[in-house]
């Protein structure tokens, strides 16, 4: 088995931006069929389910998924896996705001797991702002990507 | 409604995950990752053999639990770690502990559980109860 050590390092990404180059819209039709999907019916009080914390900041980074492992020299196809996220929150989602989304990388740690042999860890954060540019939340997710080729 | 430190929050239960549900959430993703669409993509990538529904239901599962728990309250803060798959088909659990009480801020913490399987997804939140 490899060493670490003497592993080739995870690439240099660490600082690059995510900042997005639109605006995203939380549309009321979309929360709704989202919560049904969940299991819940829509709010009427035009508060937007939490979850979007993350399907907002995901579609209006700067980058697709696909881009953002290209990024970190990984092909989506070998598959990204989730490890955690968190989220704080300044202010409630609601439907019919739009907002946009700033962000970076915070690293990408190359590990050996038992499990999954060598793998890169990825952590960066996103926050969602209002157009005024309040920041109504700031996450951060850690993705596991897999590097079969150097297990 | 008072709540105490150890409390159990009322459970949160999807009886049947749904592959439509991941269909609907690969456009809400704006992400066609096939692990979570085509069975026959799973299974050659020797993850099983049922298509892998996206991480951010789960957590969507935990936070369903939690606006159910806690009525007009909101969460400031939220924190959760996926440690297994949830498959098409699951029946899933969302439930949740009460830790501590500051004012009107109550932390607790969070699991997802899949029907024999155990434990997928485990976590922590803040809410703001409503003022």
């Amino acid at each position: 088995m490899t060493e670490l050590a003497e592993l080739p390092p995870a690439p240099d990404v660490a600082g690059t931006r995510l900042d997005g180059t639109g605006t995203y819209t939380i549309s009321a039709v979309q929360n709704a069929a989202l919560c049904r999907s969940t299991g819940v019916e829509p709010s009427l009080d035009g508060s937007a389910h939490p979850i979007y914390y993350y399907v907002a900041t995901q579609v209006a980074m700067g980058k697709t998924v696909a881009g953002l492992c290209a990024a970190c020299d990984f092909d989506v196809e070998e598959g990204p896996m989730m490890g955690s996220s968190g989220v704080r929150f300044a202010a409630p989602l609601r439907t019919g705001s739009t907002y946009k989304v700033t962000g970076e990388i915070l690293s990408l740690v190359r590990k050996r797991s038992r499990k999954l042999g060598v793998m890169d860890v990825l952590t960066y954060r996103l926050r969602l702002h209002e157009l005024d540019g309040a920041v109504a939340l700031e996450t951060d997710n850690v993705w596991v990507l897999p590097r079969k080729e150097l297990a | 409604m008072s709540y105490a430190v150890g409390d159990a929050l009322p459970s949160f239960v999807i009886e049947r995950v749904s592959p439509d549900a991941m269909k609907q959430w690969a456009v809400f993703l704006a992400d066609p990752n096939p692990i979570h669409l085509d069975v026959e993509v799973v299974k050659a990538k020797g993850l099983g053999d049922k298509v892998i529904n996206q991480g951010p239901i789960n957590v969507a599962y935990m936070i369903n639990m939690l606006m159910a728990a806690f009525p007009g309250g909101r969460i400031e803060s939220m924190d959760s770690r996926f440690l297994d798959n949830v498959y098409e088909g699951d029946k899933v659990t969302a439930s949740g502990r009460i830790t501590a009480i500051d004012g009107d801020k109550i932390s607790c913490d969070l699991t997802l559980d899949a029907e024999g399987r155990g434990t997928v997804n485990a976590g922590t939140a803040t809410i703001q109860l409503q003022s």
